[in-house]
């Protein structure tokens, strides 16, 4: 096997054998699995970084695996793939020091370790999937993996939640498993290819293959969170922060997102699609959902449940820049994949820290926390200022092009839907920000934890601060070589070949 | 390009910026003071200067040139320096260290857009400057402060908006974002009236400009000396200037809107000068004085807007009349200070009571805060210790939970709908194969 060959297996390697020594490692052996999850993390993150550099230079990396008689399981890292890629491998190590420090002596953390490791190795295996079956493959697999992460606390509530989260994502499955075979039985390959493969079929096919986009995208569109098929995400919340932060901005929603840009640039074709009237409605929907998302998160006082809502907003903004059509918006679209992930992790973590070091759980909580938690709160600030758009954090770059790809295709509506939604975010994350800032603390708070004179523990602190840092400098630099901006523009320009 | 220059257009901003980290001024000196240094340098400097940025943000750039750049700096340096004086300081660094970091937050915004070249740098600097502005307002604020800047900050987010609107159109017609670009692309746009219109919005509602001017009077009366000083200089100033550099003038002749400019500008110097002519107490002088120089700044904009020869011979005045506003205003503040101070009676709040043209404006303006930024939190409050007068609020949120609850159960139709789908498929296909 080539060096091309095994480099993309080796980097899901570096995430599933770590994970599956982990499961079976005895509780106590704490250094053992710290050293295992942070060595696995670091290893993928430098070998992703040689397959950037590499495809950045055109080679080309593909492992191909017989799977069924005409169908092979093909792991290909093309640039829309090192996005994703780069995305979680980067917030994985991220999450992992986070998880180690906000885990620090409870049970199970074998199993909950285990488990975070095959979920990111399920989210990889996602984004380097080279066709549509072995992208379903991942895709259920990842399904699999974040139960166990979902329901990790065993209370009824977390249960319930799991339950939710199992109905709903194998009913989304089930619908994707469905649009792959019927769309197999007509094209005959389900081969991601640049600019689709569907065009080139008879014009009497274009029925059913409107009815298969359709399928897919309600499949996707479970993970993706977009309405109204959102409703687990909500309840996912019970979750322990780091999974929290996992499910919103590695794995879980990002895996829905990216699969419908998978449908649209490489199954489908944007023109292709375009011309079969499937965007514009597609366009809409997240419209919707960006707006009802917003509009949900205004209403809840329960500070995780408000962001839950803010992703199932901002996860649509990725499918409204890839249904606008137009190369900037579909910069927008692609950019606004790791955008939100910095900005919503930024957010989880900096809510972990408020519940692990105060007890801090609801909004209302939190007048005053300002001055309790300084460098907590700047964090927040920064991932909450992101999510509104304000410059020059990453979320104004991402609003920018999405504003412009409208303008660019004559879909005016779209900055009207932008404009609504940046005030709502106001809306919902100012009077926050007011409370922790400006506020005099009610009283004691809630159940307050003793870190000496650190405001929390480094491991919790320094994540929040790093993702917060480059929420800033992605925004400030984003016209740098290899920034997501310059990829992502780097990627339309391969799909509009300009 | 002077090397020397390059790094003072550069340090003017940033430094300022970087002073707002506590830890990094903790042992300085008189922090909010040194931050200005390198404008005060920069000022010195007989040559015009200019640094391209294409790496920042979105391809960015500074620059200080003579009439439109300089005179505002000047003017900021002058009245930074004052109000960085009038903060409540020990040993030259300001007791409370949260202020310290608004201020320098908002300096460094302020300086930021006086040299910015292009749209995005200059919006950009102005937001960090309008959210520390607020952040500078509410900071140990009394209650009547807060509730001012409470409307302060819902017209700066509804400004935002028109801005970044503008923006979007400018970018997408002249396809760049620099000031010599756009003003002659939007001139010749068909959408040209739109864009002058969300830039005028924009920057009306942060200047203070009739109608919209509601925040700028309750705040003068309520806020420190050390921030008022800043009226003019920040949010007023630095919106004047961004209406020369944003809107297409000297390019285009617009004598439609140049007449709605005008007509507020006249609607402004008239109140203003009614509104200072009936009160005795000099509270709110300079929030008047920043409406009456306005309107005369607006009146000014209209003969050029609607008529581009006229701002080829009289624009060039522009920074030095905007510098004049920020002074004048400082001075205003300054003399209401030593009145008071001076022994001469201060009239009551009863006599700064809001004049009968102004009471509409401020009830619409009450009532759209009650709407936005007021009752939402109410209604979250009111919701949580379920009170019954908003019975309509908490069936939206039934409503909405019944909804989500409803799909949940849709979730188990769907599988079963999905497992007939695959029976009929699978049956289907093994049909279809013989």
């Amino acid at each position: 096997m080539s060096g091309e060959a095994a480099l993309p297996l080796l980097v899901l390697a570096s995430s599933l054998l770590p994970g599956l020594v982990i499961f079976f490692l005895p509780e106590q052996r704490v250094a053992l699995r710290t050293t295992l999850n942070l060595a696995g993390a670091v290893l993928k993150l430098a070998l992703v970084g040689v397959m950037i550099w590499g495809v950045f230079h055109g080679v080309h990396y593909e492992a191909r695996l017989p799977l069924l008689p005409g169908l092979d399981l093909v792991l290909r890292a093309d640039p829309l793939a090192m996005l994703f890629v780069v995305l979680s491998s980067f917030l994985w190590l991220v999450t992992t020091v986070y998880a180690i420090g906000y885990l620090e002596g409870s049970p199970h953390r074998s199993r909950f370790f285990g488990f975070f490791s095959l979920c990111v190795t399920a989210t990889v295996g996602v984004a380097l999937a080279g066709n549509l079956i072995t992208f379903l493959l991942f895709y259920e697999l990842l399904t699999l993996a974040t139960y166990p992460l979902i329901v990790h606390r065993g209370t009824d509530e977390a249960r319930r939640a799991g339950r939710t989260y199992l109905i709903y994502t194998i009913a989304g499955g089930a619908l994707l498993l469905i649009g792959t075979v019927w769309l197999y039985t007509l094209s005959g390959t389900l081969a991601f290819t640049s600019r689709g493969f569907l065009s080139g079929l008879d014009a009497s096919l274009h029925g059913a293959l409107a009815v298969i986009f359709v399928l897919l995208i309600a499949g996707l569109g479970v993970k993706a969170a977009l309405i109204p098929l959102h409703g687990w995400l909500p309840q996912a919340m019970v979750a322990p922060a780091p999974v929290s932060a996992l499910l919103h901005a590695v794995a879980v929603v990002k895996a829905g997102a990216f699969g419908i840009v998978r449908v649209l640039h490489d199954v489908y074709g944007i023109q292709f699609a375009a011309g079969l009237g499937l965007t514009l409605p597609l366009a809409m929907l997240a419209a919707a959902t960006v707006v009802y998302g917003s509009l949900r998160a205004l209403f809840q006082d329960d500070l995780k449940r408000r962001l839950a809502f803010s992703t199932v907003s901002q996860v649509a903004y990725i499918v409204l820049g890839i249904a606008i059509a137009g190369p900037l918006a579909v910069v927008g679209g692609l950019v606004h994949l790791v955008h939100q992930g910095l900005m919503k992790i930024t957010l989880f973590f900096c809510a972990g820290n408020l519940a692990e070091t105060l007890g801090i759980h609801k909004i209302s909580e939190m007048d005053g926390v300002g001055r309790r938690m300084p460098w907590t709160m700047t964090a927040f600030s920064i991932g909450a200022l992101g999510m509104i758009g304000v410059p020059p954090t990453v979320g104004f770059i991402s609003k920018w092009y999405l504003g412009l790809g409208a303008l660019e295709t004559g879909q005016g509506w779209v900055i009207a839907v932008l404009a609504g939604s940046s005030l709502l975010n106001a809306a919902y994350f100012l009077p926050i920000l007011y409370a922790a800032w400006f506020k005099a603390p009610a009283g004691d708070w809630p159940a307050e934890r003793d870190f000496g004179r650190r405001e929390t523990a480094w491991a919790l602190l320094a994540p929040s601060l790093l993702t917060a840092f480059l929420t800033l400098a992605f925004g400030l630099l984003a016209l740098a070589p290899f920034s997501p901006l310059q990829w992502a523009s780097f990627i339309a320009d391969l799909e509009y070949a300009r | 390009m002077n090397g020397v220059s390059t790094w003072l257009l550069i340090l003017t901003p940033l430094l300022p910026l970087v002073l707002a980290v506590p830890a990094l001024r903790a042992r300085l000196p008189w922090p909010c003071h040194v931050a200005l240094l390198p404008a005060l340098a920069l000022l010195a400097m007989p040559a015009d200067a200019a640094v391209d940025l294409p790496w920042l943000l979105l391809g960015s750039g500074l620059a200080l040139d003579a009439g439109l750049g300089r005179w505002p700096l000047a003017m900021a340096v002058l009245v930074w320096g004052a109000a960085a004086s009038l903060l409540p300081a020990a040993g030259g660094r300001p007791v409370d260290a949260r202020l310290a970091s608004w201020f320098l937050l908002t300096l460094s915004g302020g300086l930021g857009a006086i040299l910015a070249t292009e749209l995005v740098g200059f919006f950009s600097f102005s937001v960090l400057m309008g959210y520390g502005f607020y952040a500078l307002l509410v900071s140990g604020g009394d209650v009547p402060a807060r509730r001012a800047a409470r409307v302060y900050l819902v017209l700066l987010i509804v400004a935002d908006l028109a801005l970044f609107e503008a923006l979007l159109m400018a970018a997408s017609t002249a396809g760049e974002t620099a000031f010599e670009a756009v003003r002659p692309a939007m001139a010749a746009s068909p959408s040209a009236a739109l864009y002058v219109a969300m830039v005028l919005v924009g920057f009306a509602a942060r200047a203070g400009l009739w109608p919209l001017h509601v925040w700028l009077v309750p705040l003068s009366r309520s806020v420190r000396p050390g921030v008022v000083l800043l009226l003019g200089a920040v949010p007023v100033a630095t919106a004047l200037l961004g209406l020369v550099r944003w809107l297409p003038l000297g390019d285009a002749s617009l004598p439609g809107a140049g007449l709605v400019v005008q007509g507020m500008g006249v609607a402004a110097v008239l109140s203003a000068l009614v509104a200072m002519a009936r009160r005795r107490g000099c509270a709110s002088w300079p929030a008047w004085g920043c409406v009456l120089a306005t309107g005369l700044f607006a009146i000014a904009l209209g003969a050029g807007l609607a008529d581009a020869a006229v701002w080829g011979r009289f624009g060039g005045w522009a920074g030095l009349f905007i510098a004049a506003v920020g002074l004048a205003v400082a001075l205003l503040v300054a003399a209401c200070a030593w009145r008071r101070t001076g022994g001469v009676p201060v009239a009551g709040r009863a006599d700064d009571a809001p004049a009968w043209f102004e009471r509409w404006a401020a009830a619409a303006v009450r009532r759209a805060a009650r709407l936005g930024m007021e009752t939402l939190p109410r209604w979250r409050a009111a919701g949580l210790a379920g009170a019954a007068c908003l019975w309509r609020v908490r069936a939206w949120r039934r409503a909405l939970d019944g909804g989500e609850r409803l799909l949940q159960r849709w979730a188990c139709a769907v599988i079963l709908v999905v497992l007939v789908g695959i029976v009929v498929a699978l049956a289907g296909a093994s049909f279809g194969g013989r």
